[in-house]
């Protein structure tokens, strides 16, 4: 368990540019499964075969992360970027970025002592720069292109419990998928595993899913917000790390299957499973997508602490359960 | 000479800056960097000691003037102000930082028994009000997250924090941590090994000085204990950015010499005339009161210092990543060591100029 987790964190894989994360999985888990392939958009779709008067179960995990684009390259060297999916500008500056293939840069920030009235404004995009220590425009032309993906370095890192990473959202689920392949589950159902891209950006790896495959359900296997810190009230917590796999009850545009949701909370109730809800209803997952295409989907999430940052936080316990869950649910047979 | 010495020496210009940029030394815990100068010092003085506020001062002896050259060795990080009972803690600056480059760094709390991790943290942004998405948040609700230690509890309030960047070095530039002011550090430490090779006769104080970032004791105790003739102090300046009815400093177009009533005018003019003599490029800062650095203390140290300051060129200042040109680091050290060579000739000159040099002033 847990055994490819850091390699996963460590690709730059906004989305749009989930190749080295899906060639990782796709060598690791290739000989595991009945059947492999890559689809059009670039999901990478695994077979394992159950023995045979089971249900499709799919499950998604969302290969791409969210991270930035080379949008600009200006005349003194530096790089205009926007970002890929939703990142806050509160938490990017002062970091160290790689762009394209292996270009090192900083998100720097003109000094304090120079900044005037509105300084603790939420800067906005158009006012960062990417540096690459180039110094004119054509300096910086001979290492990078517009439209260079950008992404976050963190190095992977355990300590106790806790595992601290970039893009957690969602290797960890990828990381679960690639686990479940490894654990070789003796089902009845057969079981798609779905190595998504482009969640970040509206849901939109999964939408070509329903016609490649008709799966009787899915269950978008994330990495969710946990919010339980000094700056929210406990009342207004999402979830809390270490309670277990967040089972998630509705979320924007999407309330999950009753069936699917409360199959997923008797599984954890009969295998004695720690597990939460998700008491906020704010953010998407791919199920909702599944659900537009027509296959009812549900959520089970590993809770994180700031996802969508340089540097998020998972409880290694919630992990094992969210396995431990999946397999459960994953061995029903009264779909 | 020891090894580590040796090797220390062989060390290129690039090398002493991400070194030294790596070794946390906070304002009033400058030890292990401090430590650390001293070994790569050791061959290019005659004596070493510690002052009582900690600054370190290495002495080449000299029978000429008495120079002091000062760079603080000091750096701005945080201290802990408050610890939650469920493992998260609150920060308080030591120094001036910008809040919007803390969020989601990593941190090490230095604690009694070794140094913790921490994650400083972010409120999920769509779990925020309009109103808190449109600011940053100040000490008072920035939070750090250590509960990944299973050893948490032995943090206690006043621990000392930094932040775990690491310094890389690209196309002729180094991007690290406290480079303001280590690039000043390295500049001196240069103009030592330069000041082994030049014939002087100067006596020279080289003072790394401790607490600047906070307007501490440091510089003045060091100054007042070398009983210099001449100061100069190395700092950094804001590079390559727009500052309305100054000058523009540029990033790797030489160190600024600073023009005002903080530094001595003769002595500045000798700078610039060593500058151009040399063909080390210069570029001119003018100060018109006090300059926010040690300089501001040399000068009034004992009997009045003739005080010069040379700042090295510097983006992002107080960001997590600051920025600097190398060769503006290498011409800061050839101008600090040949301007300390040319000193008696200096000395000479004012007296045939200007005979009744008391007279000045008045």
């Amino acid at each position: 368990m847990l055994k490819y987790l850091k390699e996963l964190t460590e690709f730059s894989g906004p989305s749009g540019n989930e190749d080295n994360v899906r060639e990782f999985i796709k060598s690791i888990i290739s000989g595991k499964v009945d059947e492999i392939f890559v689809d059009r958009m670039g999901n990478l779709i695994a077979l394992k075969k159950g023995k045979g008067n089971g249900k499709k179960i799919l499950l998604d995990a969302h290969m791409d992360e969210v991270g930035f684009i080379v949008t600009n390259i200006n005349d003194d060297g530096t790089l205009s970027f926007a970002p890929v999916g939703g990142v806050d500008t509160r938490v990017i500056i002062g970091k160290k970025v790689r762009v394209g293939k292996d270009i090192i840069g900083i998100i720097g920030y003109k000094a304090i002592h120079l900044q005037r009235d509105g300084y603790m404004n939420t800067p906005k995009y158009s006012e960062l720069k990417i540096d690459i220590g180039a110094k004119s425009k054509a300096e910086a032309e001979k290492q990078v292109k517009i439209g260079d993906y950008v992404s976050f370095i963190t190095p992977y890192e355990e300590q106790g419990e806790y595992i601290i990473a970039k893009a957690l959202d969602d290797r960890c689920g990828c990381s679960i998928l690639m686990d479940l392949i490894e654990e070789n589950i003796e089902t009845e159902n057969d079981i798609y595993f779905a190595f998504t891209v482009q969640e970040e950006t509206g849901l939109r790896g999964p939408a070509i899913i329903a016609e490649q495959l008709k799966a009787d359900i899915a269950i978008a296997v994330e990495t969710t917000t946990s919010g339980d810190d000094p700056e929210l009230e406990k009342q207004l917590w999402s979830t809390h790390l270490g309670d277990g796999p967040a089972i998630t009850f509705m979320h924007s545009g999407y309330v999950v299957h009753q069936t699917i949701f409360e199959k997923l909370i008797e599984t954890a109730r009969q295998l004695n499973i720690p597990f939460q809800y998700k008491m906020r209803t704010v953010g998407g997952t791919n199920a909702r997508r599944y659900a537009l295409t027509g296959i009812p989907a549900g959520v089970v999430s590993v809770p994180a602490r700031y996802i969508h940052s340089p540097v998020s936080v998972i409880n290694k316990k919630d992990y094992e359960y969210t396995i431990a869950l999946l397999k459960g649910f994953l061995r029903r047979t009264d779909f | 000479m020891d090894k580590k010495a040796t090797e220390l020496r062989e060390l290129k210009t690039s090398k002493l800056l991400l070194k030294l940029s790596s070794i946390p030394g906070p304002s009033g815990y400058e030890d292990d960097v401090i430590s650390e100068i001293s070994q790569i010092m050791k061959p290019y003085s005659d004596e070493c000691f510690r002052t009582p506020m900690g600054s370190l001062v290495c002495v080449k002896k000299g029978t000429g003037p008495k120079i002091g050259f000062f760079a603080h060795a000091d750096q701005i990080a945080f201290v802990v102000t408050k610890i939650y009972e469920d493992g998260f803690m609150r920060l308080s600056g030591v120094g001036g930082w910008d809040p919007k480059t803390v969020i989601s760094q990593k941190v090490w709390v230095h604690t009694k028994n070794g140094k913790l991790r921490g994650v400083v943290g972010f409120m999920p942004p769509h779990l925020q009000t309009t109103e808190e998405s449109k600011k940053v948040p100040d000490y008072d609700h920035l939070f750090v997250d250590v509960t990944m230690n299973p050893n948490w509890k032995d943090i206690s309030i006043g621990d000392l924090v930094t932040l775990d960047v690491e310094g890389f070095g690209k196309n002729g530039t180094i991007f690290a941590p406290a480079l303001d002011n280590r690039a000043s550090c390295v500049a001196i430490i240069k103009a030592a090994e330069l000041l082994s090779k030049i014939k002087t006769d100067a006596e020279v104080y080289y003072v790394f000085s401790t607490q600047e970032e906070i307007g501490g004791p440091g510089a003045r105790s060091g100054a007042y204990i070398s009983e210099i003739e001449y100061g100069i102090v190395i700092d950094v300046t804001h590079g390559d950015e727009d500052v309305p009815g100054y000058p523009k400093i540029k990033m790797g177009e030489g160190p600024a010499v600073a023009v005002g009533p903080v530094t001595n005018r003769r002595f500045v003019e000798h700078i610039n005339k060593i500058s151009g003599k040399y063909n080390i490029k210069v570029q001119i800062e003018p100060i018109a009161g006090r300059s926010g650095t040690d300089t501001d203390e040399v000068q009034l140290t004992r009997i009045g210092v003739k005080t010069a300051l040379i700042s090295i060129p510097l983006k992002y200042m107080h960001n997590p990543y600051e920025k600097i040109v190398i060769k503006d680091v290498e011409d800061t050290a050839k101008l600090l060591a040949f301007s300390t060579a040319h000193l008696p000739e200096m000395e000479i000159e004012e007296c045939e100029q200007n005979p009744d040099s008391a007279g000045e002033g008045e």
